[in-house]
């Protein structure tokens, strides 16, 4: 071995898998977080719902409370979290 | 004794009576016993039965201290138009005065019980004019000095006054020689009689009348002619410096003069009289001469003619704003001729020793006066901000600032680790500078662009010098210009602890699951949004390393739900030990270049063209990495192909591993292309600004159309303004353009019977 690799620091970066750049109730940028939040990432993290639409965590959980039937904001089918993720 | 009235002979009481007030007046010999029962006479003269003789003693009262005034000033008259006039007027007063004060404790019993009662009430002094009634009684006290000044300094006022004058007149010469006490009693006695009639309650003004007209008068315009004389004089015979200097001492000597001789309400008056006379006059000639003392920094006269100008209203502008040129001038001539390599040192570290120069003269020199500093804050900010001069009106845009540039430079070389060796205070210190700096700079949002650039690239490579000075620096400028500002810096922060927590996570992943990635790996994940980073072009990476690929990412969605990992290999850098070299070698090097290297493995020598198939990256990343490989000289290229522009690669040049390398050092990093901003990057930079700028104006301009509904065209740019100082000062061709992209996707429209007022499109 003419070379050898004795450490490797790579760099990464890392996006939401949305089918949306923005959030369908705060209008806000995936990228960054939901009204009620400063600091986006770990701490105002997206969910999916099996219908394949995509909201910040805070602001859907905001929605479904208040409402009386738990649907998705968009296509108004009945709202349960996605499992199985891409 | 009775203290019952009864029946007084009004002669024989009033002439003992009298024989006791000459007494008291000429303050001779009074014994203790007759003075004492000279109050029972005064008693009993006003409470006689079956008429009180009141009156009477009052009148005879008052035709005796007349008479004796009279006397007196037939004895001064000799004296008149002597300069001993004012000794012996002195003498007389002060006897005078001393005696009419025993007097009224002497008639303290009619002064209470019947001038008391006869005094006009307030109202009927305001409003009835009434004046001098006949018959209307004072205190004796009061009267005694109303009799003086009607009979006496009335009559020989003119005189007196001449003599005083005169006598300050010497005083101002220097002479020692003047009675001082002398002169102040007189000038105090114009001071005690003044008429209690004259005076309106509640109006300090009118209660010096007599002073004011007879003695403060004169004595104010015989000042100004004095020193109308005086400065012109000085003028012809000494320069402008030495005037100033002579000037403030006058004024100083004047203030003394004031203290020493007058009645403190004239203070004012007086130096405002010699002030006019000695500055005001000659304002023009003072400023004439600000430009020079400015520019050859003669500090003393700067604080002289500050001193001196001052008081006048607006007379310090014109010297303000000479000082403002002057910094302007000298700010931009410090970072006039500044050589490409250094511009940002040099910059920075000029406009700090400037403004440091004439923050202490405005400090010291100009009292830290707010026309000053405001005069300091505006000839920085021009400099800092100054993109050159329009050659000519209308001319085509003027190049960006590029302070920005320059000081976040500035900062980066302060906080990268470096030789330059500079303490922990030191740094500290410069970055305080920087950020003095920084306040005045108008497009803190391009600093901000290029700050997170370098920030990026200090904490992917872990260049930084210190961890706390980086974090200082940051929350030194969110004290500046606030968390909006530093929210991404300070996301970037945060992703570099929350790699490393990661990283020790996916070596417990490997462990447990018996893996290992053959490298020592280590990654950071960053969040895409908070930094200044494109994947800008495809890398494949060593086949060594994939496998390291590979098990992350499965670790890595194994623990986030939802997140694409995009991997950045034109940052990433790795470790390598040279094998084939006399010495072994451990060099740290970028992964595209260890990639190149990479494919030597097996042949030591391939063409341009092999090697860029092999590698499969863009022409540009391509001879960039490449050719930093080979200006160290970890690998050759044959010249024989390319004879004629012998360090240009071509597709048939032959690179060849050079198996003879040798470095003094054996453990060391060979920089890359990518460490220097490349003008592009420059560019874009400044794009992306300009994109930002544009989405903060729309921002802006909904967010306050929406709160007014309806606003005037003039009022919207002013509010914009407003909104977006602290960031960078927007053109108002750019406000305008924001306004017509709105209108166009109906946020706002013009409302329709204005042409210059837009409403909010709900």
């Amino acid at each position: 071995m003419k070379f050898k690799i004795k450490s490797w620091n790579s760099v990464a970066i890392w996006k939401w898998l949305a089918n949306d750049d923005k959030c369908g109730i705060c209008r806000a940028p995936f990228d960054g977080c939901c009204s009620d939040c400063k600091i986006p990432g770990d701490d105002c993290p997206l969910v999916w719902g099996v219908c394949s639409h995509c909201f910040h965590m805070h602001c859907i959980m905001k929605w479904l409370a208040a409402q009386q039937n738990q649907i998705c904001p968009m296509c108004r089918q009945d709202w349960a979290l996605k499992s199985d993720l891409p | 004794m009775s203290l019952k009235p009864k029946k007084v002979d009004f002669t024989v009481t009033w002439n003992a009576l009298k024989r006791t007030i000459e007494g008291v007046v000429t303050l001779s010999k009074v014994p203790r016993v007759e003075w004492n029962d000279r109050f029972t006479d005064v008693y009993s003269l006003c409470v006689a039965h079956p008429d009180p003789f009141t009156n009477q003693l009052y009148s005879e009262t008052k035709e005796f201290l007349t008479r004796h005034v009279q006397s007196l000033r037939e004895q001064i008259i000799q004296f008149e138009n002597n300069s001993d006039l004012l000794k012996v007027y002195h003498e007389m007063w002060i006897k005078y005065s001393q005696g009419v004060s025993y007097l009224n404790k002497l008639y303290s019993y009619l002064n209470q019980q019947h001038v008391k009662k006869s005094k006009l009430s307030e109202a009927d002094l305001t409003y009835g004019g009434i004046g001098d009634l006949p018959g209307h009684m004072v205190e004796i006290g009061e009267l005694g000095l109303e009799i003086w000044r009607l009979e006496m300094l009335e009559k020989i006022k003119d005189n007196l006054i001449e003599l005083v004058l005169e006598a300050i007149r010497i005083d101002r010469k220097g002479d020692s020689a003047v009675p001082t006490t002398v002169v102040n009693g007189v000038i105090q006695s114009f001071v005690a009689v003044e008429d209690p009639k004259l005076r309106v309650p509640g109006d300090p003004s009118t209660h010096l009348t007599f002073y004011e007209k007879s003695f403060e008068e004169p004595f104010l315009r015989d000042t100004g002619q004095y020193y109308q004389k005086e400065a012109n004089k000085l003028i012809e015979t000494c320069s402008v410096a030495e005037y100033m200097e002579k000037v403030i001492q006058k004024l100083h000597e004047e203030d003394m003069r004031a203290r020493r001789y007058l009645h403190p309400t004239s203070y004012a008056k007086l130096s405002a009289e010699c002030h006019r006379r000695l500055v005001t006059d000659h304002a023009s000639l003072l400023h004439a001469e600000c430009l020079q003392m400015v520019e050859n920094d003669r500090r003393k006269d700067l604080a002289n003619m500050y001193c001196l100008l001052k008081p006048l209203s607006g007379g310090l502008g014109f010297l303000a704003d000479t000082v403002e040129q002057h910094i302007q001038n000298e700010g931009l001539d410090a970072i006039k001729s500044m050589k490409p390599e250094t511009a940002h040192t040099d910059f920075v570290e000029n406009m700090v020793v400037v403004q440091k120069k004439y923050k202490e003269i405005v400090s010291n020199i100009f009292n830290s006066d707010q026309l000053f500093l405001s005069a300091l804050d505006k000839a920085c900010t021009k400099v800092i901000n100054w993109r050159g001069q329009a050659s000519q009106p209308g001319q085509a845009k003027l190049p960006p600032c590029k302070s920005p540039e320059l000081l976040a430079k500035y900062c980066d070389t302060l906080l990268k680790k470096s030789t330059k060796g500079f303490s922990e205070q030191e740094v500290d210190e410069k970055l305080n500078n920087s950020i003095m700096i920084f306040k005045y700079i108008e497009d803190k949002d391009v600093f901000q662009k290029f700050y997170a650039r370098n920030l990026a690239r200090r904490l992917i490579h872990q260049l930084s010098n210190s961890m706390d000075a980086e974090e200082g620096m940051i929350n030194r400028l969110k004290q500046a210009c606030g968390y909006e500002f530093t929210n991404k810096l300070h996301r970037m922060f945060t992703d570099v602890s929350v790699s490393n927590d990661l990283c020790n996570k996916f070596n417990d992943y490997l462990t447990s699951q018996n893996l290992t990635t053959g490298v020592g790996f280590s990654v950071q994940v960053l969040q895409a949004g908070a930094w200044p980073l494109q994947s800008n072009y495809p890398v494949q990476v060593p086949q060594v390393l994939e496998k390291s690929v590979h098990i992350f990412e499965t670790f890595y969605s194994k623990q986030f739900n939802g997140r694409k990992l995009t991997w950045l290999h034109h940052l990433s850098t790795s470790d390598v030990k040279l094998n084939y070299t006399k010495r072994t070698y451990f060099i740290t090097m970028q992964t595209l270049q260890l990639s190149l290297l990479t494919h030597f493995e097996i042949q030591d020598s391939l063409s341009c063209k092999e090697l860029q198939e092999l590698t499969q990256l863009n022409d540009d990343a391509f001879t960039r990495h490449l050719q930093s490989l080979i200006d160290c000289k970890l690998l050759l290229a044959s010249s024989k192909v390319s004879e004629v522009h012998p360090t240009e690669l071509t597709a048939d040049t032959i690179i060849e591993l050079n198996k003879n390398y040798s470095n003094k050092r054996s453990k060391f990093r060979i920089s890359g292309a990518m460490q220097k901003e490349t003008p592009q990057e420059v560019e874009h930079t400044f794009a992306s600004v300009e994109e930002d700028r544009k989405i903060f104006i729309q921002a802006a301009i909904v967010r306050i159309i929406k709160s007014r509904k309806v606003i005037k065209h003039n009022v919207l740019i002013q509010e914009v303004l407003n909104l977006s100082y602290t960031r960078f000062s927007p053109t108002i061709s750019i406000i305008k353009k924001c306004v017509e992209t709105l209108i166009e996707r109906q946020y706002l429209e013009r409302t329709p019977n204005s042409t210059d007022e837009y409403s909010y499109v709900a």
